[in-house]
């Protein structure tokens, strides 16, 4: 049966162990992922290897790591697609790392709720006792649903560079979900998310590189929101004010 | 960013008509020959656009590296510096081009 | 949670992290073509800015240098002498395959940033082809490299070939 290398890197601060990579030889069986590998060697090598992972399909966003120098979810990369015999996996890069493959995602998150990703509204009273939902069209919702599709596996501010350098930046996950919630025709936080924006470490410390939309998974493409978002920016007249959002529906009687 | 922006098409165009003149509409040699030079700086034209030319590329090069290194390290400190630095680059630099084109309109006949 | 705007949230060790640092914009291996007309429009813009530095250094000799007081054609003599020969007309092909580069991309960026030349977002299928790294905004990355090339031999034709 044919063999290949999984090289793993290690890391565990409470026992002194610095960065440095175990090996391990595995049998490659067909439709194999590089997470079937990391817990293989897991199960039956070492126990210890510390890893993230959940749902194993590509819907929970908990595997991103570094795959053979890319970042990639575990459970979506499988080993016969590296081309190679040589395996290696890393801890994502631009993010603290707790253990071996785990990393805290705490600053990651605290990026994405700082730009407001939730519908916000003037209509207090409704949002508190919705009578109906907010009408919006096909066409509408087709113009943000890819950006709907974002797992915060991480990937993307992993592959950004200027995430590489700037912690105040907040990365192209955040920033494309600031533009999914903009867009959203049942929001008016538009002008609040502006302010947050235009600043000197926001939306315009983007470069364009475009190294998130060519890791994401699901297709979320960020570099494009954060392109489109750029020019709302600009023209400092956000989407929608207060009381311009999407009507509730009413029933006809 | 705006400022980016603007000065970058500015930029673009200004420095392509500066190649063509320095080259291709103007052969090389003259181009660059005391006397071209000259009557260059005699050419109120010219001389706007070589101030312009001046203004726009020293404000988007050194913006530039000003976005580069308030990426570099967020302290207050550190960015109040770079903030400053730029501002201090691009009037010194632009003072001493000014200063080169206003000798050049200004004074007289070639010692 | 401080906003993102407050100045008083700055950087510390602890949010820092595992950063790539300056080796995670200047290594583009492995990454998309567009990551690596990230990292030629960085490089090339500081080589520009250093040449022009040095072009106002060297034009200013007109006048007589920092301390001339007007035109003064021994000190034009004087810099030509040391500017206008093979090394410095090598140095003067480079500046122009690197400005005309740095341009064309810049265009390309702009364009880009301001949504000109990206698709409106639709509903996507699978396998995801990202709008956001069209084919439009490519051709033009690479007419930047080639027109790059076509005006550095123009350049070279003139100086080097040409009648001067």
């Amino acid at each position: 049966m044919k063999e290949f290398r999984l090289l793993v890197q290690r890391f565990d601060p409470s026992i002194g162990r610095g960065p440095g990579f175990s090996e391990f030889r595995l049998p490659l069986r067909e439709g194999m992922t590089v997470l079937d590998a990391i817990l293989q060697a897991r199960d039956y090598s070492d126990h210890s290897i510390a890893v993230r992972y959940s749902c194993r399909q590509a819907s929970c966003g908990s595997c991103g790591m570094k795959i053979n120098g890319r970042a990639r979810l575990a459970c979506y990369t499988q080993v016969q697609e590296l081309k190679t015999d040589r395996v290696i996996v890393q801890p994502m890069d631009n993010f603290p790392v707790v253990k071996d493959l785990v990393t805290d995602l705490e600053g990651f998150f605290d990026m994405h709720r700082a730009l407001l990703p939730h519908i916000l509204r003037s209509d207090d009273a409704e949002m508190e006792n919705p009578s109906a939902e907010y009408l919006m069209t096909p066409e509408q919702l087709d113009s943000i649903h890819q950006f709907t599709y974002c797992i915060k596996c991480g990937l993307c501010t992993s592959s950004c560079p200027t995430v590489g350098t700037d912690s105040l930046f907040p990365g192209p996950q955040a920033l494309a979900q600031a533009y999914r919630y903009t867009m959203d025709v049942r929001d008016e936080g538009g002008g609040e998310r502006f302010e947050l924006l235009d600043t000197q470490h926001g939306v315009f410390r983007c470069h364009y590189a475009g190294s998130c939309s060519a890791v994401c998974p699901k297709g979320v493409d960020p570099a494009l929101g954060i392109q489109l978002l750029k020019r709302h920016v600009m023209s400092a007249r956000p989407p929608r004010r207060k009381g311009e959002g999407a009507k509730v529906w009413e029933k006809e009687t | 960013m705006l400022i980016q922006y603007a000065t970058a098409v500015a930029a673009v165009a200004l420095v392509a008509i500066h190649l063509l003149l320095q080259g291709v509409l103007v052969p090389y040699g003259t181009a660059i020959s005391f006397g071209t030079v000259f009557a260059a700086y005699r050419n109120v034209f010219s001389v706007i656009f070589l101030e312009a030319l001046l203004v726009v590329v020293i404000v988007h090069g050194f913006n530039g590296v000003r976005i580069i290194l308030h990426e570099l390290r967020q302290t207050v400190d550190w960015s109040r510096w770079v903030d400053v630095g730029t501002v201090l680059a691009i009037v010194v630099s632009v003072g001493y081009g000014t200063r080169t084109i206003l000798l050049a309109v200004l004074t007289g006949a070639p010692a | 949670m401080r906003a993102l705007g407050d100045p008083e949230r700055v950087a510390t060790k602890e949010n820092a992290g595992n950063r790539k640092g300056v080796l995670g914009w200047i290594d583009p291996h492995g990454h998309n073509l567009e990551r690596w007309a990230y990292t030629f429009q960085r490089i090339t813009g500081v080589a520009v800015l250093l040449y022009v530095l040095g072009h106002l250094g060297d034009t200013s000799f007109f006048v007589g240098g920092p301390t001339g007081a007007g035109p003064s054609e021994s000190s034009w003599a004087f810099i030509s002498g040391i500017v206008e020969n093979s090394f410095g007309h090598m140095i003067l092909v480079l500046v122009v395959l690197v400005v005309t580069f740095h341009g064309i991309n810049g265009v390309r960026l702009i364009l880009a940033e301001f949504g000109v030349i990206l698709r409106k977002p639709t509903a996507i299928e699978y396998p995801y082809k990202p709008k956001g790294l069209g084919a439009t905004q490519k051709y033009i990355f690479v007419a930047a490299v080639a027109l790059a090339f076509v005006a550095a031999a123009l350049a070279w034709w003139i100086l080097f070939e040409g009648p001067l």
